[in-house]
């Protein structure tokens, strides 16, 4: 009895002093920020440490810190209404409509250095009412990376239209090689409905026109690859990501955007590949994707003076250097784009494609269309769904949200 | 009645109630901190998710900013041609598939193994138990990590049913197939989307088509499936044990001196005296099944194709960006709790609460 | 089996009996294969599991079937998983496990006692609204509970973690029934030597309801340890208080490449090992808790 009564009491104790010592208490001399982001891959949260490590250095008063988590959106949301705001945060493009009508972000457009330098269509995704809201980070665009030694041994040309990619991939898919690995969703697949000539909603993103007969010829050269086997998705081929499937060799072609640079180079240096433009649609049109992602401020910030001066340091010259360097993406300030080019030859690709790339991010709650359409094409590339069916059912998902977006 | 007995007796009263007031006071004491929890953080919460499904907050702006829309979020989930609807009636058929299938199997296979382990000639009794029960310790974030590994394309269930079949298997990406496991079969007799008459795919009811409707759980789902039935037949079997070794084993004897075989027993005797408990095991069951979140956050997210995305995983999805939304099918997931509970209650009569 | 060389009825009886043992012989053997078939199939997951956890990443993707390890034994996963936060969180969980066990049993059994003892006004609908919250499914009070934890300024905090879940009504459900069971002469008997209710309970009644206080610890450590949604929802954007259970659901999030199963089977077993350690210990505890509730419910 007595034995239980120890273990009892030695339990209480170490509960009451592991509650005691949860709340740590923080020395706080300097003002601590915090950026919240998702993690990409290793190289960027490697590349975002670094930049931090060299702002940290530079300052005597601020002190920030790169937090990378999971299931991103989720977080955030919590931080934003449980009043534990990060001080700066990723705001995809996506999310950056909602954001606006929801009234999450400071426009701080006003105190970033030398405006003018940011990309025009990069400070058009970010602005709204008239305002700049936040910083465009990097941008990212889709191209077309083919495994060169494949590629090589079978004689082939970079494919520049629909038909040579059809070919390529029937030429290089074996067994255990997949000709294409892209898993169908709503922003890849749109970079073949623009080379169709297609669209996913009029100019002033009022009404959906993903149901059209553009969009149809592009999802049936897609469907076409998939149901002869050609194509595989990630988890078909085994992969995690197109990067990987690219990295391990399962895969003659994959479609990324740079960001699968940095992670070649850092996970498998030795493979050969090439990056080419996306090959042109059935009347020749180009057609890619260009994401963008800002760093945001809350509008009820706790530090907005270091937070901004934080962000002018990210977006500037030096960081914004150091971290394109280390993963691929590309800088958001034209003046960086020759000195970007010049060190990195192989990524002009990227650069060339943004010029006919369109752009990313619709309305709020759009990202119920996206999945919404996401699941269609799914459907569709498994012949759980007709192209018809298809496009109608993401058309009208849109239509209603668009409706409600624009009340 | 003499003067005497009547102070006595106001006397004896007053103790009475003096007695009742401490007893009052104790049993509030008693409870009261467990109530207190309870009460605010469950019912106070309840009473919030009820007002904000009447509101169109979001979840981003602050709380006080939302505005009353009414009966917008029901009418959108429930009585509106709307994706919402889509959505709900989709988690309700992915739920309903997944309840379908595991709760009588689960319920099946557990009688069995509390029958057979319930044998008077068994050795390692102890052990078989252990073995059983030792998934149910463990939590479905684990589970669920090592179902992943193993359900992989490349994983050991895919190579040990390639060794099985002698090669002759294609292997199935578990976790990425959208395809329902009914429409497979279909799929048997030459019945696909392609194939299958007009009114089945054009005609749509709650949101879905006939079509849609008959999918059955698809193949992803049905991994998860196998994982839950996995997980809970060790404990569902340890209750029908303790049942079974309530039977007096002279029921048995009288059945066999009049002639019944084993299979008679057990139709007879066995059956009969465990309708309680099975009715338990299968409304514990349907109310565990309704509700089932953790694997489905660890596993599939819903994917593919929202395939898995079931009624609790589909409030906390919405619940990013609609939170409004959500808490108007947070209250939709209650009712149908209820309505099991109710049946339990009913069925159980006072053996339950 | 001996022979019998007798008349021929005595024959036809031995071969019946011949026929009928080796009829009993089958079936036992059917029943052990059946058994040991699915004995495997429940533990061999979590063999594999820990097998694999000690081997090279490379090693697991191209072999991960075998029991041994064909590139030497490695504890690269488990140094991974203990160079991540694995530490921290594994005192997080065993703090809130812990602490939890504790509320859970003082606070389940007043209140268990009070509704199977004490006579006061209002304790059908206490009851009522006790049982009514076993209905409410965790994950419906997902934005709700998240609103009122930030009210009161809980978000993210360990006491977040602890307070809602410090009791339930299942506990309070099982403790009730067990102090229904014991007979009403044992308190009436100390009522007479002038014992007050809250002395009558803690030297009375609660020495007799240790096996039911077992079962009821068992349950409430193991609902806390295994809990993910608990954590979900308060400390999700804390990383520090992140339990294993949510670590170990979310680390997998935080890479962006191919699913890292060294350090996803290391985090597995050691999310795991606690609770087996517990249970192999206490086992004869944890299969008579599994029943209580059924038999007694």
């Amino acid at each position: 009895m007595n034995k239980k009564f120890a273990f009892l009491a030695l339990v209480l104790v170490i509960a009451l002093s592991l509650a005691a010592a949860a709340p740590a208490v923080r020395a706080q001399d300097k003002i601590q920020l915090r950026l919240l982001g998702w993690s990409g891959s290793d190289a960027e949260n490697k590349a975002l440490n670094q930049v931090v490590a060299d702002f940290n250095a530079s300052q005597t008063e601020i002190e920030a810190k790169f937090e990378p988590v999971p299931d991103y959106d989720t977080v955030l949301q919590n931080a934003l209404v449980g009043g534990d705001v990060p001080d700066v945060f990723y705001v995809s493009v996506q999310n950056f409509p909602t954001f606006v009508r929801d009234e999450v972000l400071m426009p701080y457009g006003d105190k970033l250095d030398n405006v003018e330098d940011f990309y025009p269509a990069l400070r058009d995704s970010f602005s709204a009412n008239d305002m700049l809201y936040c910083a465009p980070k990097d941008f990212s665009v889709l191209a077309l990376q083919i495994n060169t030694e494949m590629f090589e041994k079978a004689g082939l040309k970079p494919p520049t239209t629909w038909d040579e990619m059809k070919a390529a991939a029937k030429a290089l898919a074996t067994d255990s090689v997949a000709g294409f690995v892209l898993n169908p969703s709503l922003d890849r697949f749109a970079a073949f409905f623009y080379a169709a000539g297609g669209d996913i909603t009029n100019a002033d993103k009022t009404e959906m026109a993903v149901n059209s007969a553009e969009n149809m010829a592009a999802l049936e050269f897609l469907n076409s690859l998939y149901s002869e086997g050609l194509a595989k998705t990630t988890a078909d081929a085994n992969a995690g990501w197109g990067g990987e499937a690219l990295g391990k060799g399962l895969a003659a072609m994959v479609m990324e955007g740079n960001w699968v640079e940095g992670f070649m180079k850092d996970s498998y240096p030795d493979v050969k590949y090439q990056t080419v433009e996306l090959p042109a649609g059935p009347t020749g049109a180009k057609g890619s994707l260009a994401f963008t992602v800002c760093y945001g401020v809350a509008k009820n910030a706790k530090n907005p003076e270091a937070s901004i001066k934080f962000i002018n340091y990210l977006v500037g010259p030096d960081g914004m250097k150091t971290w394109t360097d280390g993963t691929g993406v590309l800088p958001s300030r034209m003046s960086l784009a020759e000195g970007f080019i010049k060190q990195f030859p192989e990524r002009e690709v990227y650069l060339k494609s943004a010029e006919f790339a369109h752009g990313w991010g619709f309305a709020p709650g759009f990202n119920q269309v996206e999945t919404k359409a996401n699941e269609q094409l799914q459907l569709l590339i498994a012949g759980q769904a007709t192209i018809e069916d298809a496009l109608k059912e993401i058309e009208s998902v849109g239509n209603t949200v668009l409706a409600e977006a624009n009340k | 009645m003499t003067a005497p007995s009547v102070t006595m007796k106001r006397a004896s009263e007053d103790t009475a109630r003096a007695k009742n007031m401490q007893e009052a006071l104790a049993g509030y004491g008693f409870i009261s901190p467990a109530l207190a929890v309870i009460v605010v953080f469950i019912f106070v919460p309840m009473i919030f998710a009820f007002i904000i499904s009447f509101t169109d907050w979001t979840g981003l702006k602050p709380v006080n900013e939302a505005q009353w829309n009414n009966f917008d979020n029901y009418r959108k989930l429930l009585f509106e041609d709307h994706p919402n609807r889509d959505d709900f009636s989709r988690a309700l058929k992915n739920t309903a598939y997944y309840a379908l299938g595991v709760v009588p199997t689960q319920t099946a296979l557990s009688l069995l193994l509390a029958v057979i382990v319930n044998q008077k000639f068994l050795r390692f009794r102890g052990f078989f138990r252990t073995a059983f029960y030792f998934p149910s310790i463990t939590s479905a974030v684990v589970i669920g990590t090592i179902f992943l590994w193993l359900f992989n394309r490349d994983g050991i269930i895919n190579r040990l049913l390639i060794g099985i079949s002698g090669g002759s298997y294609r292997p199935v990406t578990w976790l990425n197939d959208l395809n329902g496991v009914i429409h497979n079969v279909f799929k048997v007799f030459g019945l696909t989307l392609q194939t299958a008459p007009p009114w089945m795919r054009q005609t749509e009811i709650f949101g879905q088509s006939i079509w849609q409707w008959l999918s059955g759980p698809s193949v992803s789902m049905l991994a998860i499936m196998i994982l839950a039935i996995w997980t809970t037949s060790g404990t569902l079997m340890l209750i029908f044990l303790a049942a079974l070794q309530d039977i007096p084993t002279q029921l048995y004897e009288a059945a066999s001196v009049d002639g019944a075989n084993r299979w008679q027993q057990f139709r007879r005797v066995t059956l009969p005296l465990l309708r309680p408990t099975t009715f338990f095991v299968v409304t514990i069951g349907l109310i565990g099944t309704f509700q089932v979140f953790d694997q489905i956050y660890v596993i599939s997210s819903g994917a593919p194709a929202g395939t898995t995305v079931t009624i609790a995983y589909l409030v906390y999805t919405t619940s990013r960006g609609a939170a409004s939304q959500s808490a108007a099918t947070a209250f939709m997931l209650f009712v149908i709790i209820m309505f099991f509970t109710l049946i339990q209650r009913r069925l159980m009569g006072s053996r339950s609460w | 089996m001996t022979a019998t060389t007798a008349a021929g009825s005595a024959n036809t009886t031995t071969n019946l009996r011949t026929s009928s043992e080796v009829f009993k012989k089958v079936r036992i053997a059917l029943t052990y294969g059946f058994l040991l078939l699915f004995g495997l199939a429940m533990v061999m997951p979590f063999i594999y599991s820990v097998a694999n956890s000690f081997k090279t990443l490379p090693d697991i993707n191209a072999n991960p079937s075998l029991l041994y390890p064909t590139q030497g034994v490695s504890v690269e996963g488990y140094r991974k998983v203990f160079t991540q936060d694995f530490p921290r969180w594994l005192l997080n969980s065993i703090g809130m496990s812990v602490t939890l066990t504790i509320t859970h049993l003082v606070f389940d059994s007043l209140a268990g006692y009070a509704l199977a003892r004490i006579k006061f006004p209002g304790r059908g609908i206490a009851f009522t609204a006790l049982i009514g919250t076993m209905m409410v499914p965790g994950i419906v009070l997902l934005v709700p509970r998240f609103l009122v934890l930030k009210q009161l300024g809980l978000i993210g905090t360990y006491w977040g973690l602890i307070l809602p879940a410090m009791t339930g009504a299942f506990g309070v459900f099982l403790m009730k029934q067990f102090f229904e069971s014991i007979p009403p002469d044992i308190e009436e008997a100390a009522s007479i030597d002038g014992c007050g209710r809250f002395r009558m309970f803690f030297v009375v009644i609660l020495p007799l309801a240790i096996p039911a206080l077992t079962a009821l610890a068992i349950f409430s450590f193991q609902g806390s340890w295994n809990d993910l949604t608990g954590p979900l929802i308060t400390v999700v954007n804390n990383r520090d208080l992140w339990t294993l259970q949510l670590g170990l659901a979310l680390v997998r999030g935080e890479t962006g490449s191919a699913l890292p199963w060294d350090i996803l089977l290391s985090g597995a077993v050691i999310t795991t090992l606690p609770m087996a350690v517990i249970f192999f210990v206490f086992q004869r505890f944890f299969m008579e808790s599994a029943t209580y509730t059924a038999v007694k419910g």
